[in-house]
């Protein structure tokens, strides 16, 4: 089950599914329930061989899923309920809002390939705004790890923690960002490099390609102020704050839609805060479609090469510090 | 140990059922806005619940986690579960007028953030059944004997995920759980047989694995020989089909849609009291 592979080898599901077994085993109240997509979400086999007794797959049904980790929840479990994103957030999000959100259930959802990741399923599957619908419901906490050792410390986390989470669990291999001392805490930042002149916000699988493009960019004389942000709700306003008001410019950039997620948050804080030039990368007012990344990095302009050229056109405004 | 305690006679039970109508009444009454006509239908079934010596629960300890639990799932109906814990001494019956007011924890319908006795949050309709299925496969997974009851509206049964419910509580064998359907015939724009009508309903639930009673649910007799023989089925999930009145009660109310969601008038509320002495 658990092999000596260090994790940011393992695909993000192959860690997601032996972490819950790691935890499984710690807790015996721990979980999982899924709707048919167990062997998308890495669960099935590690998981459900591991702990047979405390896998519910309940069919093709994620309105009754929710309500089961609901019921379960309120018994003192800690249901861990995985979907693809689409379906684990919007498809069921009246569920999630009243039966787990309103009720405070201590129920973790999981919605697997967030964003253009969804790829080759095109436009049905790529779940575009699960960070911004998930972000305005109160209780919930709305996280998106960026590499292996982050997601495990996320779940560790939310194991303990008693109330609903929301995490987006990207499926395939990333490359490190972290390492095994990883430690996460809600609405704490990630400082992965220190700049004075912009300020790069990102989150999830955007963090490694906005890391890229800061590389890059100091080659080219432009500091980066690089914050990775897992949790986007709570959001970290004070780093996020000290940042912007030492340089007054702002890019965010997210496996998202632009409007209402990790871009809509940060401009929502600044705006009161600390105002400050921001611009937003993401997928803009759209759906999706079956495309490669790249294709859709360059026909929606949130790529390494956009990110370094949004930071370009931020420097060659003035700064604003109001 | 918390034990079932013995029921009222049948004419303590009735009685109280009467108790129980007038706090509705006058509930929503003073609330201004409210479901009378689905809170009444359920009345004689809460009854016999809480004080048929059906539930096994304890007022001194509302959490005690041995109790049965009971999930409204047609939470609009909620004054007659709280008229009903009010009787029951969970919550003081001078509050009961406080339904639907700013800061009570009688909400327009149940919340359990508000008010930690309600088993589930509902109102949006469909949901409870799938809370209650969690809850008794919870209770075996900790060889519990506790067991869950969950009140559907008729209405609220045209909702998917009551038969996404249905379809795992019977495919799993989730003994220990028992739904009760208020079966009164209405919903919101009509008559079930107009707006949608899912006859046979029987034999729907009995497809989905479920083990069917159908009854008067005003008989009291009735409704405690079903509880007490949903009590006894092991191996699958029970459906008790209770075939009721909307509006029961109160004659003017009675099949009488239009008091589906209003709130009656001071007059109103006197005519329906005096039918209730």
């Amino acid at each position: 089950m658990l092999t000596d592979t260090p994790l940011h080898e393992l695909e993000m599901r192959v860690v997601y599914g032996n972490t819950l077994c790691a935890l499984a085993a710690q807790h015996p109240n721990i979980y999982v329930l899924e709707a048919d997509l167990s062997k998308a979400s890495g669960t099935n086999p590690v998981f459900c061989c591991s702990y047979p007794d405390r896998f519910i797959n309940v069919g093709v049904c994620e309105a009754n899923m929710i309500g089961v980790a609901a019921g379960l929840a309120v018994e003192g479990k800690i249901p861990f309920c995985a979907s693809f994103t689409p379906f684990a957030t919007r498809r069921v999000y009246d569920q999630i809002t009243i039966s787990v959100a309103y009720a405070k259930a201590n129920v973790k959802i999981v919605g697997t390939a967030p964003g253009i990741t969804a790829g080759p399923n095109g436009g049905t599957h790529m779940c575009l705004q699960d960070l911004a619908i998930m972000r305005v419901m109160p209780h919930m906490v709305v996280l998106s790890p960026a590499d292996a050792y982050e997601l495990r410390a996320c779940l560790h986390w939310m194991a303990e923690y008693e109330g609903p989470v929301y995490l987006q669990l990207l499926r395939g291999q990333l490359p490190p960002i972290f390492d095994p001392s990883y430690g996460f805490a809600p609405g704490r930042a990630q400082h992965l490099r220190s700049g004075g002149d912009v300020t790069l916000v990102s989150t999830g699988y955007m963090t490694s390609f906005a890391r890229q493009a800061a590389e890059e960019l100091a080659a080219e004389g432009i500091a980066v102020d690089l914050w990775h942000h897992p949790s986007i709700k709570p959001l970290d306003g004070e780093s996020l704050a000290q940042s912007a008001r030492r340089t007054g410019r702002v890019v965010t950039v997210e496996n998202q839609s632009v409007l209402g997620g990790l871009g809509g948050a940060v401009c929502e804080f600044l705006a009161e805060q600390c105002p400050a030039y921001v611009s937003r990368l993401g997928v803009p007012d759209r759906f999706g479609e079956v495309a490669t990344e790249e294709y859709l990095f360059n026909k929606h302009g949130f790529g390494v090469m956009h990110i370094k050229e949004a930071c370009r056109t931020m420097m060659r405004r003035a700064q604003c510090r109001l | 140990m918390l034990a079932q305690s013995n029921g009222l006679t049948l004419d303590a039970l009735r009685d109280k059922a009467k108790v129980i109508r007038r706090h509705v009444v006058e509930m929503i009454t003073a609330a201004k806005s409210g479901h009378p006509g689905g809170s009444l239908s359920a009345a004689d079934i809460l009854t016999a619940l809480y004080f048929g010596g059906v539930l096994r629960h304890d007022p001194a300890n509302p959490l005690d986690p041995n109790r049965d639990r009971f999930i409204l799932s047609k939470g609009h109906a909620v004054p007659v579960l709280y008229a009903t814990l009010a009787e029951a001494g969970y919550i003081p019956v001078d509050q009961l007028t406080t339904l639907r007011q700013l800061g009570s924890t009688l909400q327009g319908h149940p919340s359990k953030a508000d008010l930690p006795i309600m088993e589930a949050s509902t109102g949006s309709l469909g949901q409870g059944l799938s809370v209650g299925v969690g809850m008794a496969l919870a209770a075996k997974m900790d060889m519990a004997d506790y067991r869950v009851y969950v009140m559907i509206g008729d209405g609220e049964a045209e909702e998917g995920q009551i038969w996404e419910a249905a379809m795992y509580a019977g495919a799993a064998k989730v003994d220990q759980l028992v739904a009760i359907l208020d079966y009164n015939k209405c919903q919101l724009d009509g008559t079930i047989e107009e707006i949608l009508n899912w006859e046979p309903v029987a034999e729907k639930w009995a497809a989905f694995g479920w083990h069917i009673i159908e009854i008067n649910g005003h008989d009291m007799a009735e409704i405690l020989r079903a509880l007490e023989e949903a009590r006894q089925i092991t191996g699958k999930p029970v459906c008790i089909i209770a075939h009721t009145v909307k509006g029961e009660g109160v004659s003017f109310m009675a099949c009488n849609n239009e008091w589906h969601g209003k709130a009656p008038t001071a007059d109103e509320c006197a005519k329906a009291l005096a039918e209730l002495a």
